[in-house]
């Protein structure tokens, strides 16, 4: 919610954890190929005829450009030892490090949760997100969370799809059921 | 007094009974949403616009307006209520509030704010209802040279003021116009940066990208150091009817005009949003007081609640003059209010107090009765907030999850769509991971085809001379003017700083402040 707009610790690099910089650098570096791939594959726009003195390619030249300044600049600065100051806010505990298996547990469940929305439908698909991410966030018991899920997916399948006619695909185990078809 | 006339209208249209349910429908969920933090209103705006399309648009304008100013007042409560030991930094607007909480004097802080916020949201909103018309009618003379300059203020100082580092900022803000180029030439019909795919073909909808950015990238960040155990609020003591003494009346009242005064001007310029206009009201507050009360200053001073609050209030305010008369959106928030607007095919700028009269006045009126509703209800509701306040995270990060995926897939009903959120969103977890703020990138994505267009169009008229940029003589003027926003922007950063390592003591239990500027 609150990117910390004051700079209360801007520039300083407080809480950074040593594997940081190689991270930061790579962001940058990645910056900079946007701006060149901008560049390359801008050479290939074609340009009709009727396109006036400023054609379809200026722009995205100027903001190719641009990222590659930056970027470059970025990284002259990561050097000199500037870091970026990480985002705080109310959750966030500055002392722990970084729990990259949470992170991945949750891109996972997401991906499953793609996965799932046209073969099962979009409640099964829901549940299943939002029980992936509790246990993947440390909420417990289990069977908990498991209900929780169910209800809310179901609640959101029935207002949304049923109410307010949004088109989620109800899947095979609801699909006879009338309150859960937009 | 055309425009007093058309006010009134507003209010009929307003106060009609559907209307005023959706506005206390716009309130509840902006104030909760407020409260939570993780979830900010841009991030709710976002997140309603693909689910809202069954809803007219004078129904839609009304619940979103009512979001953006419930969210000012929900964030208020979190950071005065939420207790977060061992934060690392903090901003001292927030420092207050949270300090006379912890002294037992919660309830008067918290009805110091809610007042505050109402007078300044009002007397912003009748300044806004007068100032708007005018700024429009000067808009509409304006040519596509003055448009280009304007769009680059805001870009500058979006990308440049916004967060603690420039370089990031307008990083961000590049990513955004550079995501914005992927599609179709609106001019010439020719596929940029599509590689072939027909998916990219279509361009990447903002919605998708804002509530990626927003809530899977805030969820993703929060998820990799999350605060463990129970959520800490500070109990607020006695009835909600004797929060405020007779002595805190007498300390309240000006700090409230005055923050109002400091805030709306600056949410109307492009300025770095209500922050600014936050700190500007603590620093004068502090300034002002005297003696005794100068010392409870970074202890609990309640000036020192009342004058930022409503400087907040009033910021957030007059961020809508340059969105609904020039089409700029200034913030985040702002901007995703402006995606709303276009989503209805109605486009913000000189044209909207002509061509959607109704509809800006009904926009309004419903500002002036949210800011009633939300004044009445907030108070006697904090109980209900505290709860909301106290959800478990785990549950609360994943409920999250789930409504971004839903409101993904509502956009085009493929999940294709969810896949695209799942990417954004991993960017968007490295962006505050490494400091780069959000909101320039949504402002770019969203203004980056507009200024492209203004810009083409200007260099058609001057035949490929940039010099034509900068000539016309109010151009030009727009450009003196950014360079002296850039310097005042920059001193009073300085004075910032300075300011926090004075204030906050060595121990300090630290809010960081929910508030607008942010997404």
């Amino acid at each position: 919610m609150s990117t910390s707009l004051n700079g209360t610790s801007g520039g300083r690099g407080t809480n950074a954890a040593p594997s940081r910089p190689v991270g930061e650098l790579v962001f940058a570096g990645l910056i900079v190929c946007i701006g060149i791939v901008g560049f390359v594959a801008g050479a290939g726009i074609p340009i009709p005829p009727s396109a006036g003195v400023v054609g379809p390619r200026v722009f995205p030249y100027l903001v190719s450009g641009i990222m590659v300044a930056i970027g470059i600049g970025l990284i002259i600065q990561l050097l000199r030892g500037h870091t970026g100051a990480a985002e705080e806010g109310e959750d966030i505990d500055p002392d722990v490090k970084t729990d990259w298996l949470t992170v991945g547990k949750l891109v996972g469940f997401l991906a499953v949760h793609i996965a799932l929305i046209v073969p099962l439908g979009w409640p099964v698909a829901a549940a299943v997100l939002f029980f992936g991410s509790a246990w993947s966030l440390g909420a417990k018991p289990w069977w908990r969370n498991a209900i929780i899920a169910i209800v809310l997916a179901l609640i959101l399948q029935f207002v949304f799809a049923g109410l307010l006619g949004v088109s989620l695909p109800p899947g095979f185990l609801l699909e006879g059921v009338e309150i859960f078809n937009g | 007094m055309d425009n007093f006339l058309a006010l009134m209208e507003g209010f009929s249209v307003a106060m009609q009974p559907i209307y005023l349910l959706y506005a206390l429908g716009g309130v509840l969920v902006g104030t909760a949403v407020g409260v939570l933090p993780g979830i900010g209103p841009a991030m709710t705006v976002a997140l309603l616009m693909p689910i809202t399309y069954s809803l007219d648009p004078t129904a839609a304008i009304i619940v979103f307006a009512g979001i953006y100013y419930g969210g000012m007042y929900g964030g208020s409560t979190t950071s005065i209520l939420l207790n977060t030991p061992g934060e690392s930094a903090s901003i001292v607007t927030a420092l207050e509030g949270n300090k006379m909480a912890k002294a037992g004097r919660g309830a008067a802080a918290l009805a110091t704010a809610a007042i505050g916020s109402f007078i300044a949201g009002t007397v912003a909103t009748v300044l806004l209802s007068f100032v708007a018309p005018y700024v429009a009618e000067f808009a509409v003379q304006i040519g596509p040279t003055e448009y280009v300059a304007l769009m680059i203020v805001a870009f500058l100082t979006v990308g440049a003021l916004l967060g603690s580092s420039v370089l990031r900022g307008l990083a961000s803000l590049g990513l955004g116009l550079f995501i914005a180029l992927i599609g179709v030439d609106a001019l010439t019909a020719q596929q940029r940066y599509t590689f072939g795919n027909p998916f990219l073909a279509d361009g990447i909808d903002v919605v998708l990208v804002a509530v990626a950015l927003f809530a899977v990238g805030e969820a993703l960040y929060v998820a990799s150091r999350l605060r463990h155990g129970p959520v800490k609020v500070i109990p607020v003591a006695g009835r909600w009817t004797s929060w405020m003494r007779k002595e805190d009346w007498k300390r309240s009242w000006k700090p409230w005009l005055r923050g109002t005064f400091i805030g709306f001007p600056v949410g109307t310029i492009p300025a770095g949003g209500a922050d600014v206009a936050t700190f500007l009201s603590y620093a004068s507050e502090r300034k002002l007081a005297k003696g005794e009360r100068r010392k409870q200053f970074g202890k609990g001073a309640i000036e020192g609640v009342a004058g930022p609050e409503s400087a907040n209030n009033a910021a957030a305010a007059g961020v809508l003059v340059p969105l609904l008369t020039l089409g700029i959106p200034t913030t985040a928030t702002a901007a995703m209010m402006l995606v709303a607007f276009q989503r209805y095919n109605i486009q913000p700028g000189p044209l909207l107090f002509e061509v959607e009269g109704a509809l800006v006045w009904a926009l309004i009126a419903s500002l002036y009765v949210g800011n009633l509703m939300l004044l009445v209800l907030n108070l006697p509701l904090v109980g209900i907030w505290v709860k909301i306040l106290q959800i478990p995270r785990p549950y609360l990060y994943s409920g999250i999850l789930v409504f971004a995926a839903m409101g993904a897939f509502s956009v085009n009903f493929t999940p294709v769509d969810v896949f695209v959120l799942l990417v954004v969103g991993v960017l968007g977890f490295f962006m505050r991971r490494y400091g780069y703020p959000i909101a320039p990138l949504v402002v770019g994505i969203i203004l980056g085809p507009i200024f492209e267009d203004q810009l083409r169009r200007s260099l058609a008229i001057s035949q490929g001379d940039p010099i034509a940029l900068v000539s016309t003589p109010i151009a030009a003027t727009i450009y003196i003017v950014l360079i002296v926003i850039f310097a005042l922007s920059f001193w009073l950063k300085k004075r910032q700083k300075a300011m926090e390592s004075e204030v906050v003591d060595p121990t300090p239990v630290a809010v960081v402040e929910q508030k607008e500027g942010g997404k």
